[in-house]
C-alpha cells in the first residue's frame, strides 16, 4: 500500500530533486492526453504561475509548507474564483465562479496548486459519472466500466496519478463509491466538519466535502487543512486536528460491528460477500470482538435517502432558471422562459430528481412521504447511536456489485439508486465514513460515531496491516 | 392556493411527468413502518444557537467578484443587465 505522496513530493521539492514547474507540467500533460474523460477544464496558466512562485521561494532558500506546490484536482461543483464551474451541466456550461469555496481557499492558503476542474455527474445526480455533458468517465482499472460517481473524474485522476489528491463531494456515496470502484481512499467526513460554502448544493442536509487520495496519511493531511468552523456555513463546527501519532494502529479498538442484512442481501455479489466475510475472520483473528448488527432494509435506506435528497435538490436547483445566470432561453413570457430554460438545459436524471422532489413536497404527498421520510431518518440516526454504544467502528462493503459497463446504468435508474444501498445510510446519519481499497473488489467502508473521524483513520491503518 | 398544480408547473419543466422509478421509491416509504415513540426531530442538531449567529453586516464584494457576476448574467444591453419579461397574469 502507498505511503504519503504529499510528503514524498514535498521532500523532492525541498531537496531540489524536481522543480514545482516540472511537476505541474507533468501532471497537466497527463491530464491533457488522458482518455478517461476526467477533465472539464484545466487551470493551466493559473497553476503554472503558482508553480513558478513556489520554485522561486525554494531557490531563495525560503521554507515551504507541506502542501505548498502539491498539484490537486477539484470536482467541478466547487467555486474557484474566475474558473468555469459547470456542474457538468448544459445550464452552467459557461458559468464562471465569482468567489472561491472555503475548503478550496484553505488549500490555496496552504500553497496547494489546483490544476483541474473534474468531470462528475451533473449536479451530483448519479452513481456512475455518465450523467455529464463531458462524456462518461472511464474506470481507472478497466475503461469499459464506469468510474462510479458522482465524483468519478476525481477518483480516476487520483488512481491514475494525474493529481496527487482531489477534492470530491459526497451526498449519498459520491466520494466513497468511486473511490471503491477505482481502488483508492475516499473520505466522507462527519457532516459539518468541513464548510460547504462554495459547494454547489445538491442535498444540503447530507452534502459533505472530502478528500480522495492514495494513502491514509494524505487523507489526514488534507482533512486537517480543510476542516473548521466557518461563519459562511453555519452547520460547521470546530474540530480537533488529527495527529499522525493519534491514528497509528495500536490495540485501542476493541469491537467492530457489521450489518448482517447487508451481507445476507440477495443483491450482493457472491464474491464481494465471501471476501467481506474473510476480512471479518482476519479482524477476529487479531483479537477484536466482531458483532453482527441489525439495520434497516436496503430498500428503506435507499428510498429514505432519495426522497429527502430529491426534495432538497428540487428546492436548491429552483434558482437555476436563466434569470441571474445560466443559459437563458427566452420564451413568450417569464414562466415560459423559466420552463424552456430548465427543460432544455437539465439532464433527464436531474429532471427526474427535481420532479420527484416537487412531488414529495407538494400538498397531499408531503405527510405521507416527505415527513415519513424525515421520521425514518430519525430512526436510522437513533439506530446508529445505539450501535456505537456497543461497537467502536462499523465496517461494510462499499457496493453490492462490481462496477457496471458504461451505458448500462442510465437505462435503469431504479437499479442505479439501489446500488447505493451501502453508502446512503451513513450519509443520513451524517457519520464519518472512509472507503479503503481493501477487503473486497470495491473496497470496504469504515464508519464511526459523529466527529470520530480520527478513529476511522486509525482503524484504516490497522486494516492496512491486517488484511 | 386552491388550484391544483401539476409537477411540470411546480418544477418549471415542460412536459415533466412523475417517473416510475421514483414512484417505486415512494411506495417503499408509504409502506414502511415508523415507530411513534416521540423521537421525531430528536436528532436534528444542525440548528445554530442564537449566541452563535454570524454578525449582521454587509460585506462588500471584491471588484473581481462584481465583474464576474456581470459577465455571468445571461443578457446585457447598452450597459444594462436584461431580465426576462416580467409581465404576469
Amino acid at each position: 500500500m502507498m505511503e504519503s505522496q504529499i510528503k514524498s513530493i514535498h521532500h523532492k521539492l525541498v531537496n531540489k530533486e524536481i522543480s514545482c514547474l516540472a511537476l505541474v507540467k507533468e501532471k497537466l500533460n497527463l491530464l491533457k492526453s488522458n482518455t478517461h474523460n476526467t477533465v472539464n477544464s484545466l487551470l493551466e496558466d493559473y497553476a503554472l504561475a503558482l508553480a513558478s512562485k513556489v520554485d522561486e521561494k525554494i531557490t531563495n532558500g525560503e521554507a515551504i509548507g507541506l502542501l505548498e506546490g502539491i498539484p490537486f484536482g477539484i470536482k467541478d461543483v466547487y467555486m474557484v474564483e474566475g474558473t468555469y464551474t459547470t456542474a457538468s451541466s448544459d445550464l452552467l456550461k459557461n458559468y464562471k465562479s465569482a468567489y472561491t469555496a472555503t475548503a478550496i481557499q484553505k488549500l490555496l492558503d496552504a500553497g496547494a496548486i489546483p490544476i483541474v476542474k473534474e468531470n462528475c455527474d451533473s449536479f451530483g445526480h448519479g452513481s456512475s459519472s455518465e450523467n455529464t455533458i463531458f462524456g462518461a468517465v472511464k474506470n481507472a482499472k478497466n475503461p469499459e466500466l464506469v468510474a462510479g460517481g458522482s465524483s468519478g473524474g476525481s477518483a480516476v485522476n487520483v488512481a491514475k496519478d494525474f493529481t496527487v489528491f482531489s477534492i470530491g463531494g459526497d451526498t449519498g456515496g459520491s466520494i466513497r463509491q468511486p473511490a471503491g470502484y477505482n481502488g483508492i481512499y475516499g473520505l466522507k467526513p462527519t457532516y459539518g466538519r468541513i464548510s460547504r460554502y462554495g459547494l454547489m448544493a445538491y442535498a444540503s442536509s447530507t452534502d459533505c466535502v472530502g478528500p480522495i487520495a492514495k494513502s491514509i496519511e494524505d487523507i489526514r493531511i488534507v482533512l486537517n487543512v480543510i476542516s473548521g468552523k466557518d461563519t459562511k456555513d453555519q452547520t460547521t463546527y470546530a474540530s480537533q486536528n488529527i495527529t499522525e501519532e493519534s491514528i497509528s494502529p495500536n490495540n485501542s479498538i476493541k469491537s467492530v460491528g457489521y450489518f448482517k442484512n447487508f451481507v445476507e442481501s440477495e443483491a450482493i455479489d457472491p464474491k464481494i460477500k465471501s471476501d467481506f466475510l474473510s476480512a471479518v475472520v482476519k479482524i477476529k483473528a487479531k483479537g477484536i470482538k466482531v458483532r453482527e448488527l441489525d439495520f434497516f432494509k436496503s430498500d428503506t435506506l435507499v428510498s429514505t435517502y432519495y426522497t429527502l435528497a430529491m426534495a432538497e435538490t428540487a428546492s436548491n436547483l429552483s434558482r437555476l432558471d436563466g434569470t441571474n445566470y445560466g443559459n437563458r432561453i427566452e420564451g413568450e413570457n417569464l414562466k415560459d422562459s423559466y420552463s424552456i430554460t430548465r427543460s432544455e438545459n437539465f439532464s433527464e436524471e436531474t429532471k427526474r430528481r427535481i420532479v420527484g422532489g416537487n412531488q414529495v413536497l407538494s400538498q397531499g404527498f408531503s405527510d405521507e412521504i416527505y415527513l415519513k421520510g424525515l421520521a425514518l431518518r430519525d430512526q436510522i440516526s437513533q439506530n446508529f447511536e445505539n450501535d456505537f454504544n456497543e461497537v467502536d467502528v462499523i465496517i461494510s462493503p462499499v457496493t453490492p456489485s462490481t462496477p457496471p459497463k458504461i451505458g448500462d446504468s442510465l437505462k435503469d435508474p431504479l437499479a442505479m439508486y439501489l446500488s447505493d444501498a451501502y453508502t446512503v445510510g451513513f450519509s443520513l446519519g451524517q457519520l464519518p465514513t472512509l472507503t479503503v481499497p481493501q477487503g473486497t473488489e470495491t473496497g470496504l467502508q469504515i464508519t464511526a460515531a459523529k466527529d470520530n473521524d480520527e478513529l476511522v483513520l486509525k482503524f484504516a491503518n490497522f486494516l492496512k496491516d491486517t488484511i | 392556493m386552491s388550484k391544483i398544480m401539476t409537477v411540470d408547473i411546480l418544477s418549471s419543466i415542460k412536459g415533466a411527468k412523475p417517473s416510475e422509478a421514483v414512484s417505486k421509491l415512494f411506495d417503499v416509504i408509504k409502506n414502511a413502518h415508523t415507530s411513534n415513540d416521540g423521537t421525531f426531530n430528536s436528532n436534528h442538531n444542525n440548528a445554530v444557537s442564537i449566541d452563535d449567529l454570524r454578525e449582521d453586516v454587509i460585506i462588500e464584494s471584491s471588484a473581481t467578484e462584481k465583474q464576474i457576476i456581470k459577465e455571468n448574467f445571461p443578457k446585457e444591453k447598452k450597459g444594462y443587465l436584461v431580465v426576462s419579461k416580467v409581465i404576469e397574469e
